[in-house]
C-alpha cells in the first residue's frame, strides 16, 4: 500500500518533469528560424538520396562489356559462346548491336549467386561505328577482337580502329581496360598474339605520327598515345591493354571469361 | 531452283536456314548483300546482284521491323523464280506467329517451310498456266506482297541504280565565272584564273603563312569532345516540350494505329523527300531515301515510331549513316605509308569545268606543306588555255615546285613524267590538276580515263560543287561509268573521294554532300569552303545531318 503511493508520488514527479523538457523542447525548435529546419531536412534527404544515386550508378557502369573489331571478327559468335555456349546455326554481318545482360554460360552450373554482365556486340561495319559511342561511357571493360587469320590483310583497318578507340575521351578518362583478342585461332594458319601486338603497335606507332599532326589544333579533345619520342607500346597506354587468343567457334572462350570477371566481380 | 532461304536477326544470327536445300553458298552472298546494300540505306530496292567464281546469284529480302529478323531468299539468276516475293511473305508471315525472341533453335519450322514452298511453288504453276490470273484477286491473302510489290515499283538492280539517270536537264555550256566574292577586305584572293603576266612579276611571293588551315581547326568529327557530350546529354535531359517542328507533326496524324502500312506513311514520306529537295538533295535520291526508311518501319506499332520520330531517329540514323566514311579519310597515314615504299602519293583532281579543282588543290597543298609533307603540283590540265598559268601562279605563291610541259600534249604522260620527277627530288605527294571536261564529253573522259589507269593515282578525288543539286546525279554517275567503261583494265579505279568545294555560298542547302556520297559511296574527304589557302575544313557529319532534317 504505502509502496504504491510512493510510487506514484514518484510517477508524478517523473511525469512534471518530462512535459518541462517536452516545453523547453517545443520553446527551442520554435526559436531557430523555420528555413534552417526545411534546410537541415533538405539536406538530410538529399545525402540519401546522392548516396543511394551512387549506388545504382555504380552498379550499371560496372557491369557493361563492349564487344568491338572489325566486320567479320567474330564477335557475335563469341556473344553467343558467352550467352548460350553455343555458336547456334551461324552468324552473318550484323546491322544492329547485340545486348543481354546474363550470367556467363559456364557460370550457369555453379549455385552461388553470381552478378551477370551487360554484354554488347557492336558491329563493325563502318557505317555502324557511330553506335560505339552510345556504349562506351558505361563501359567496364573492352573487348577488341581481332581475326588472326587474316590478321595482314585487316592489321591497318583494325590498328586504326583501335587507335581510334584509345584516344577516344570517355576511354581515356576513365582507363577502361581493353584487351586484344586474337580469335579464329582453331585455324592452324592464325597468327600468334605475340606477332599481333607487335605488328599493331607498329601501325599505331605510324598512325600516331600522322594524327598527332591532325590534332596539334584541338588538344583539349584528343589525346596522344603513348611516350613521345619512344617507339609505341601498349604499355604506355593510360589504359591497361592486354592480349589474349580465343576461338569462338570452338568454344575456347576461357580467357575472356577470365578477363571480363576481372572487373566485374561475381 | 532456290539455293538458300535464311531468317536472321538483324544482330546477325542464324535463326533458321533451309537444310533441305543445303548446298552450300558460293562466295558470301549474304553478308555482301548485308554489307554493300542493306547497310547503304538501299534496301528499298527490289533484289540484289550478286557474281562469284562459279555463281550468279539473285537476292531477295524481306523485313519483319517489329521483330527484327530479317528473310533472305537466294536463287539462281538464271531461274526466273515467280514464287520468292511470296514464300518471302509466306514465310515471314509464319515465322513471327512462333518466334520468340529467348528461343534460338527453331527446327519444327523445317515442316512448315516445306508446306509453305510447296504451296508456293503449285501456286507459281497455276499463274503461269492461267496467265491472266489477276494479282488483285490474291491481294486480300498476301497483302505483304502487295506492298512489298508496291515498295519495288520503280526499283531497279541495286547495282545499277545510279545509272538509270531521271534527267537530262539541258546543261548550258560552262563558262569561267569569275566570281568575286563578298570577302573580308584582308583576305587574299585566291583566283588566279586570269594568267597574271607570263613572267609573274606582279605577284608579291607570300611563302610566309597564311594561317592554319582550317583542316586543323576543326572542332568537328571526334565525337569525344567534352564539351559535345556535355552539350549531348543536355539536350537529351531536356524534357520534350520543346517544338518538335515539321517532322514529328507529320507523324502525330498517324499516330494511332497499331500498325504501320505503306499508305499511311505516304503522306509523311512524301514531306520528308519534299524536305530534303528543298535542301538541294536530288530528287532521285532523296526518293531511294525515303523508300529505305519506309522499308526500316513497315510493320513496326506505331508507339515506336511514334518515339522513333521524336528524336527522328529512323532517318538520322540513315544519313549518319550514309555520311559517315567507309573507308579511312586519314591521307597522312597513307602519305607516310606511301613515302614507305620510297613512292610518291598520287592525288588526280577531277571535276567538270569550273567547279574549283585548282582552287582547292592548291588549299590542298598548303595543308600538306602545313604538315612537313613535301608537295609537288603537276599542271595536267593541257586543254583549256590559261589553265597551268593559273596553277604556277599558285605554286609560286606557296613556293611549291610545279612540273609543267605547256599545252597540247597528252596529260597521261605529263602525269607519267610528273609522277617520276617527284620520285627522283623524293617528292612526297603529287597533285595533279587535270582539265575540267563534262560528262558527256567521250574524247576528254576517255583521256581521263587513260590518265588513271596509266598512272594508278593513290587517291581520285572527284571535285563537285556544294551548289549541285539534281545534276549531282548526272555527273558523278556519268564520271564513275565513264571511268568504268573507258578503262582497259578489268579491276576499274572509280572515284576514292569527293570534295566538296564552295560550300560557302550554300546556306542551308547542304543536300550535295548527301547525294553524291550516297551515288558514289566514296566519302567526302575535303570542303572547300572559302577563297583563301586556309578555308579547306572536314565534312561535319552531325551538323550535315542536323541541317538536313532542320
Ligand atoms: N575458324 C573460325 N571461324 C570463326 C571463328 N569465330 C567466328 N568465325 C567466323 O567468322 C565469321 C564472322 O563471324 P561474326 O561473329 O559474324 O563476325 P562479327 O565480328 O560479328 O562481324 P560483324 O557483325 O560484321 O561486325 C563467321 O562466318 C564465323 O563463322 C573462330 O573462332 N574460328
Ligand atoms: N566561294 C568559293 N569559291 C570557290 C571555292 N573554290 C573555288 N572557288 C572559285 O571558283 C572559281 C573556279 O575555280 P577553279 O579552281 O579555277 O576551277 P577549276 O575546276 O579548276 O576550273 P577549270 O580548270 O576551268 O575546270 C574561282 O573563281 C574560284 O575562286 C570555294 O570553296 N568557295
Ligand atoms: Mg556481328
Ligand atoms: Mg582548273
Amino acid at each position: 500500500m504505502e509502496g504504491t503511493e510512493e510510487w506514484k508520488t514518484q510517477l508524478e514527479a517523473w511525469k512534471n518533469q518530462l512535459e518541462k523538457w517536452l516545453n523547453q523542447g517545443i520553446e527551442y525548435s520554435q526559436q531557430i528560424p523555420p528555413i534552417q529546419l526545411y534546410a537541415a531536412i533538405t539536406i538530410l534527404l538529399f545525402t540519401t538520396l546522392l548516396l543511394l544515386l551512387i549506388r545504382v550508378f555504380k552498379r550499371v557502369k560496372s557491369s557493361t562489356i563492349v564487344l568491338t573489331g572489325l566486320s567479320g571478327s567474330g564477335k557475335t559468335v563469341i556473344f553467343y559462346q558467352l550467352r548460350d555456349g553455343s555458336s547456334h546455326e551461324g552468324t552473318v554481318t550484323s546491322m544492329e548491336p547485340n545486348e543481354d545482360t546474363f550470367v556467363l554460360h559456364s557460370e550457369t552450373a555453379k549455385r552461388a549467386k553470381i552478378k551477370p554482365v551487360h554484354l554488347v556486340d557492336v558491329p563493325g561495319h563502318a557505317r555502324l561505328r557511330p553506335k560505339l559511342d552510345e556504349f562506351l561511357p558505361q563501359a567496364a571493360g573492352i573487348v577488341f577482337v581481332v581475326d588472326a587469320v587474316e590478321f595482314l590483310l585487316n592489321c591497318r583497318a583494325a590498328s586504326e580502329y583501335l587507335y581510334d578507340i584509345l584516344t577516344k575521351a570517355s576511354v581515356v578518362k576513365k582507363k577502361i581496360p581493353v584487351l586484344i583478342l586474337c580469335n579464329k585461332t582453331d585455324k592452324v594458319t592464325a597468327h600468334s598474339k605475340e606477332f599481333i601486338r607487335k605488328q599493331m603497335e607498329k601501325e599505331i606507332d605510324k598512325l600516331r605520327a600522322s594524327r598527332s599532326a591532325i590534332s596539334e589544333a584541338d588538344i583539349a579533345n584528343d589525346f596522344t598515345l603513348g611516350v613521345a619520342g619512344e617507339a609505341f607500346s601498349f604499355s604506355h597506354c593510360y589504359n591497361k591493354v592486354t592480349v589474349a587468343e580465343a576461338s569462338g567457334l570452338t568454344g575456347e572462350i576461357s580467357q575472356v571469361e577470365q578477363f571480363i570477371r576481372e572487373y566485374i566481380k561475381p | 531452283m532456290l539455293e538458300q532461304l535464311l531468317i536472321f536477326t538483324r544482330g546477325g544470327l542464324i535463326l533458321w536456314a533451309c537444310k533441305e536445300l543445303g548446298n552450300a553458298l558460293k562466295g558470301s552472298p549474304i553478308d555482301t548483300l548485308i554489307r554493300s546494300c542493306l547497310l547503304e540505306e538501299r534496301s528499298g530496292a527490289e533484289l540484289y546482284n550478286y557474281d562469284a567464281p562459279g555463281a550468279a546469284y539473285t537476292l531477295k529480302w524481306t523485313f519483319h521491323n517489329d521483330l527484327g529478323l530479317v528473310f533472305v531468299a537466294v536463287f539462281q539468276r538464271i531461274l526466273h523464280l515467280l514464287y520468292v516475293d511470296e514464300l518471302l511473305a509466306m514465310v515471314k508471315r509464319e515465322f513471327s506467329e512462333i518466334y520468340d525472341p529467348k528461343r534460338t533453335l527453331y527446327t519444327n519450322f523445317d515442316e512448315t517451310f516445306r508446306q509453305l514452298k510447296k504451296e508456293a511453288e503449285a501456286r507459281a504453276e497455276d499463274l503461269k498456266k492461267s496467265k491472266q490470273v489477276d494479282a488483285s484477286s490474291r491481294a486480300g491473302a498476301f497483302d505483304l506482297n502487295k506492298l512489298q510489290k508496291l515498295r519495288a515499283k520503280g526499283a531497279k538492280k541495286p547495282e545499277t541504280v545510279v545509272s538509270k539517270v531521271s534527267k537530262a536537264e539541258p546543261k548550258k555550256k560552262p563558262t569561267k565565272k569569275n566570281t568575286v566574292w563578298d570577302d573580308t577586305p584582308r583576305q587574299a584572293k585566291l583566283d588566279y584564273t586570269d594568267p597574271v603576266g607570263e613572267n609573274g612579276d606582279n605577284i608579291e611571293v607570300v611563302a610566309a603563312d597564311h594561317g592554319e588551315s582550317m583542316m586543323d581547326k576543326e572542332e568537328v568529327f571526334s565525337s569525344d569532345s567534352e564539351a559535345e557530350e556535355a552539350e549531348e546529354v543536355g539536350k537529351d535531359s531536356k524534357p520534350e516540350t520543346k517544338k518538335k517542328g515539321w517532322f514529328s507533326s507529320m507523324f502525330q496524324s498517324i499516330a494511332g494505329k497499331a500498325n504501320l502500312e505503306k499508305s499511311d506513311l505516304e503522306p509523311a514520306l512524301k514531306a520528308l523527300k519534299d524536305r530534303l529537295m528543298t535542301k538541294n538533295v536530288a530528287e532521285e535520291i532523296a526518293e531511294k531515301l525515303c523508300e529505305s526508311v519506309a522499308a526500316s518501319l513497315e510493320g513496326k506499332e506505331v508507339g515506336f515510331v511514334h518515339e522513333d520520330f521524336f528524336d527522328s531517329t529512323a532517318m538520322e540514323e540513315a544519313l549518319v549513316r550514309i555520311l559517315t566514311p567507309r573507308r579511312s579519310i586519314d591521307i597522312l597515314r597513307d602519305v607516310h605509308a606511301a613515302k614507305e615504299q620510297r613512292k610518291p602519293y598520287v592525288v588526280v583532281f577531277v571535276g567538270v569545268n569550273g567547279v574549283g579543282k585548282s582552287t582547292n588543290l592548291a588549299k590542298v597543298a598548303y595543308w600538306l606543306q602545313q604538315h612537313n609533307i613535301s608537295v609537288m603540283m603537276a599542271a595536267c590540265d593541257t586543254f583549256r588555255s590559261g589553265a597551268v598559268e593559273q596553277l604556277r601562279t599558285h605554286a609560286r605563291r606557296l613556293q611549291i615546285p610545279i612540273f609543267e610541259k605547256g599545252y597540247e600534249k597528252d596529260p597521261a604522260i605529263v602525269a607519267k613524267e610528273a609522277i617520276q620527277e617527284a620520285t627522283r627530288n623524293v617528292s612526297e605527294v603529287v597533285l595533279v590538276d587535270t582539265a575540267g571536261r563534262m560528262q558527256d564529253n567521250e574524247p576528254l573522259m576517255r583521256a581521263l580515263s587513260k590518265l588513271i589507269y596509266l598512272n594508278k593515282p593513290d587517291l581520285v578525288l572527284f571535285v563537285g560543287e556544294a551548289l549541285v543539286g539534281n545534276d549531282a546525279v548526272d555527273q558523278l554517275s556519268k564520271f564513275e561509268q565513264k571511268l568504268a567503261d573507258l578503262s582497259a583494265s578489268p579491276n576499274t579505279r572509280l572515284i576514292d573521294g569527293i570534295l566538296l568545294t564552295k560550300f560557302d555560298t550554300i546556306d542551308d542547302k547542304v543536300g550535295a554532300a548527301l547525294s553524291m556520297v550516297y551515288i558514289s559511296g566514296a566519302p567526302v574527304m575535303f570542303v572547300g569552303c572559302g577563297q583563301s589557302y586556309t578555308d579547306l575544313k572536314k565534312l561535319n557529319v552531325k551538323s550535315i545531318v542536323k541541317t538536313l532534317l532542320k
